[in-house]
């Protein structure tokens, strides 16, 4: 494991005041709940970003009810669903409620918390490999655009971005998070 | 090792792309925003003046107090405002 805090200890170090402590769970979660606004509910950018601020505005104020630390994903995965919800049902007043989530939001959903737990395992692999990972998968930067910011040879990013998910890999099964097919 | 696996951890990072990063900065800037937001408020208890003219112009007077006037935070204490009169 690395030396990243658990959510739980990363919610009682903000719960006590601490900013560091509030930036880095803003940090651990902001492109969860981006994606729960954006693939989720497909909110455009501008109700996207609403929606965002208010579920950090809300977590801040409402910390303190969280009854278990460690839930915090999940109580953010709720906020947002609920802000996202409100965000609709102020635009289409005339929609039943039961219809203003769209089809599927629970598959993204779940598809949101194993891409979350990947994160994790970025963050255990350690650098460059976490990096090189994330800037070629979620920023989609070209090799070239690797290379120059990593200083190293583009002729070389696609075999080190092969053995990085590797590494990722054994990370993601010594956790348990990777479980294959036939294990189930 | 199946291809398949490597395949899905790329797909499964390229779903959580960065959100852009001013929305990140002003959520990281909330605890520092409310504390000046508290501080305010509370001075406008006891100074009229500063109470006319956070009424008069929100936007300026928290921009001022170096509290930037995003729209969660106007909202905040405009709510604040209409409680503490």
């Amino acid at each position: 494991m690395g030396d990243e805090p658990t959510d739980a200890a990363l919610v009682a170090r903000c719960r006590a005041g601490d900013d560091a402590a509030w930036a880095a769970l803003v940090d651990r979660f902001a492109r969860y709940v981006y994606a729960i606004c954006t693939q989720g509910f497909r909110l455009p950018q501008h109700d996207a970003e609403d929606v965002f601020q208010d579920v950090f505005a809300k977590a801040y104020e409402q910390l303190s009810k969280l009854r278990d630390d460690a839930a915090v994903r999940p109580w953010l995965a709720q906020l947002t669903r609920r802000q996202c919800i409100d965000r609709f049902r102020e635009t289409r007043r005339e929609t039943p409620a039961e219809e203003l989530e769209p089809d599927g939001v629970d598959d993204v959903l779940d598809q949101l918390d194993e891409a979350l737990a990947v994160r994790q395992g970025l963050a255990r692999i350690g650098e460059p490999c976490g990096e090189m990972l994330d800037r070629f998968f979620a920023r989609d930067q070209s090799y070239r655009t690797i290379g120059e910011e990593l200083d190293l040879p583009a002729g070389t990013i696609a075999s080190r971005i092969s053995r990085c998910l590797e590494k990722l890999r054994a990370a993601m099964e010594d956790s348990g998070a990777l479980v294959g097919p036939e294990v189930g | 090792m199946a291809t398949s696996d490597i395949e899905e951890l790329g797909r499964l990072i390229a779903a959580l792309p960065p959100a852009p990063e001013g929305w990140v900065r002003a959520a990281q800037e909330l605890p520092r925003l409310r504390r000046g937001l508290d501080d305010l408020i509370g001075r406008a208890q006891s100074d009229a003046e500063l109470r006319a003219r956070l009424v008069a112009d929100l936007e300026s007077t928290l921009s001022e107090a170096g509290i930037e006037p995003t729209r969660q935070i106007l909202a905040d204490a405009r709510a604040r405002l209409r409680s503490s009169s």
